[in-house]
């Protein structure tokens, strides 16, 4: 995990995807990284898991060697035209942002390559040594990594095609995917099956399939545990037991490369944040 | 008329299986249910009898009230265009490429698709209730927010765009088109791409009178429907449930699923000695930090919105039958 400049954090939805991209940013800084983190669907999840409200389009220093900054479409529109389509600032653009923001809408892959536009172009600039994107979840995960394929198959020529085959560039040959599961069916499952995907279509290669939330089983027998009289300890100690045998089934599916304890009490995004930073510095 | 019980929230925080037990509880009262849903886990549509990929109500297996159904979206978006297209556009839409894009990736298409069936399956009146799960898009509240974005879709906002005016005939669009400015456009975009998806546009606006007509219906059963919201006390799915509130019809209930009992909060120490006193102590500190979380989340939102918060105990292992679905559900009744 991070040998490449652009990481790309996915991973089904509410698994805690924005936590381990805010706990790799933190590991990756304390070596003396300058990272990177770009929130790129609901940003308010990263934010606060950086220990700020809220992150804005510039690019914002959120911790020593940590900066952040939340995909904003038009924004994000507007320096595509301007830096990637090189579109001078003179030139009447209302109609291309009018027409484009159309063709995000309907053709496959335009909305796609403006949002991971911005990440790649940020890989491009060279100020950092890591682009950690907290991404889009699974679902819409391939349509964005197979974009710059999309395009190239209905812009024939032009400057959004050359664009799109830069990105490609970029994708294939610095680019890597942790993907974050909890153990149960179906985070299990959509997780095997984008690590299949990503092999099958060559698209980006996975470097790391993190389990988070797993609960330790308890070192006792079940029969000591019927010693206790019904009531809150025996609840307690009853479904801590059950949750962690029904993880283990599906951690044995999952087979993962690194797994985060279910980190449980009070902690702040932030805490929980720095936690996972400091599991991933330890290994 | 059905009663209709919209079960929505955040992905992964149990919607689906709350939904079939609703439907359950439902049928097993004596009424009959159908739950239509959209992408359960394997346990869950094994339950219901859903192996195979049916957008058609199909009876559950060892139930005489209950039938499920599965959306396929693709094949709703073809039924709806064959519906209220002339055949020629009809066969033309359904070839576009672009055409398949929104079908496939418009969050509103989907959640518009699943509101058009259930609608169909309200209208038919062959059910006393039926349970409806959102599909998985932007926490579900688009699921609510869908007709009034396909009216915009479909009656030319997008085509305007590309004008910037009314909307416009074929020819005045070419000419349009011709525009210096939108040959600039063409020039960076590499082709005619922009009169490729005007024509688009084109024909998907001679859709617009029968779908604004069933939008409308879809937006008047939805004003009421029962609406259920469904979270845990995650910060994610907490967030998601929140938004709920103001941006549409207030919602009924809402659900915090894997909630954990409130004597959990301060059951202080076991007492016991030895290795079990340490494991029930452990496990107390750990859980108790939980439910007492937990029962502060559910009480602020109570406090904050007034509506009626229902506790689902955390059940480690999801339910694979009817019959412990029937007992999930009896946590959601008053």
């Amino acid at each position: 995990m991070l040998d490449n400049r652009l990481v790309v954090v996915s991973g089904k939805g509410g698994v805690g995807k924005s936590a381990v991209t805010a706990g790799l940013a933190l590991k990756a800084a304390a070596h003396g990284a300058r990272v990177l983190v770009i929130g790129m669907t609901e940003p308010l999840g990263l934010a606060e898991h950086v220990g700020v409200e809220r992150l804005t389009y510039e690019a914002r220093e959120v911790h020593p060697g940590i900066s952040a900054l939340a995909i904003d479409r038009p924004a994000a529109l507007d320096e595509y035209i301007r830096l990637q389509l090189r579109v001078p600032r003179a030139a009447p653009t209302a109609q291309l942002t009018r027409a484009l923001t159309v063709l995000a809408e309907t053709a496959p892959g335009i909305r796609e390559i403006i949002t991971m536009g911005k990440p790649v172009f940020e890989v491009w600039a060279s100020r950092w040594d890591h682009v950690i994107v907290d991404a889009p979840p699974l679902g819409q995960l391939a349509s964005y990594l197979r974009a710059p394929q999309a395009v190239a198959s209905i812009v024939p020529a032009g400057r959004i095609r050359d664009q799109a085959m830069a990105m490609a560039d970029v994708l294939n040959s610095d680019c890597e995917l942790i993907l974050v599961a909890t153990a149960s069916e179906l985070p299990v499952n959509e997780t095997l099956e984008a690590v299949a995907l990503m092999k099958a279509e060559s698209l980006v290669p996975v470097t790391g399939v993190i389990a988070n939330r797993v609960v330790e089983p308890l070192d006792i027998a079940a029969r000591t545990v019927a010693r206790l009289p019904d009531g809150p300890h025996r609840g307690a100690v009853e479904l801590h037991m059950a949750v962690a045998e029904d993880q283990t089934t599906w951690l044995a599916e999952l087979s993962p490369t690194f797994t985060i304890p279910y980190l449980f009490g009070l902690l702040t995004p932030y805490e929980v944040a720095a936690r996972i930073g400091d599991l991933l510095e330890a290994a | 008329m059905s009663g209709v019980t919209v079960v929505t929230g955040a992905g992964g925080v149990g919607k689906t299986t709350l939904a079939a037990a609703t439907a359950v509880g439902a049928a097993r009262r004596g009424e009959s249910a159908l739950v239509l849903t959209v992408d359960p886990a394997r346990r869950l549509a094994d339950a219901l009898g859903l192996e195979e990929l049916g957008n058609d109500p199909e009876p559950v297996p060892g139930e005489s009230n209950l039938w499920a159904a599965m959306l396929d979206v693709t094949a709703s978006w073809e039924a709806m265009v064959n519906q209220h297209a002339e055949p020629d556009v009809a066969d033309r839409l359904l070839a576009n490429p672009y055409f398949r894009a929104i079908a496939d990736r418009f969050p509103a298409a989907q959640s518009y698709a699943a509101g058009e069936e259930m609608s169909r399956y309200i209208e038919s009146g062959r059910w006393d209730v039926i349970v409806v799960d959102t599909p998985p898009s932007a926490g579900g509240i688009d699921f609510f927010e869908a007709p009034a974005n396909m009216r915009n879709l479909i009656g030319g906002r997008l085509l305007r765009w590309i004008t910037g005016a009314r909307l416009p005939g074929r020819k005045a669009l070419y000419r349009i088109a011709a525009r210096p400015a939108l040959r600039l456009a063409d020039s960076v975009l590499g082709g005619p791409l922009l009169e490729e998806i005007a024509d688009f546009f084109i024909d998907l606006r001679t859709l617009h009178d029968g779908i604004a007509a069933r939008a409308r219906h879809v937006e008047r059963h939805l004003a009421e429907a029962t609406i259920v919201v469904v979270t845990t006390s995650d910060p994610t799915p907490l967030r998601e449930a929140h938004r709920f509130f103001g941006s549409i019809e207030a919602p009924d209930l809402v659900v915090f699923n894997r909630a954990l009992p409130d004597d959990w909060a301060d059951a202080g120490p076991s007492g016991f000695e030895g290795k079990l006193g340490m494991v029930a102590d452990k496990a107390m500190e750990v859980w108790g930090t939980e439910a007492h979380k937990g029962s502060r989340v559910r009480a602020e939102f109570s406090d904050r919105y007034g509506v009626r918060v229902v506790a689902v105990p955390w059940m480690p292992t999801p339910p694979t039958d009817t019959d412990s679905l029937e007992e999930l559900g009896r946590a959601l009744t008053p």
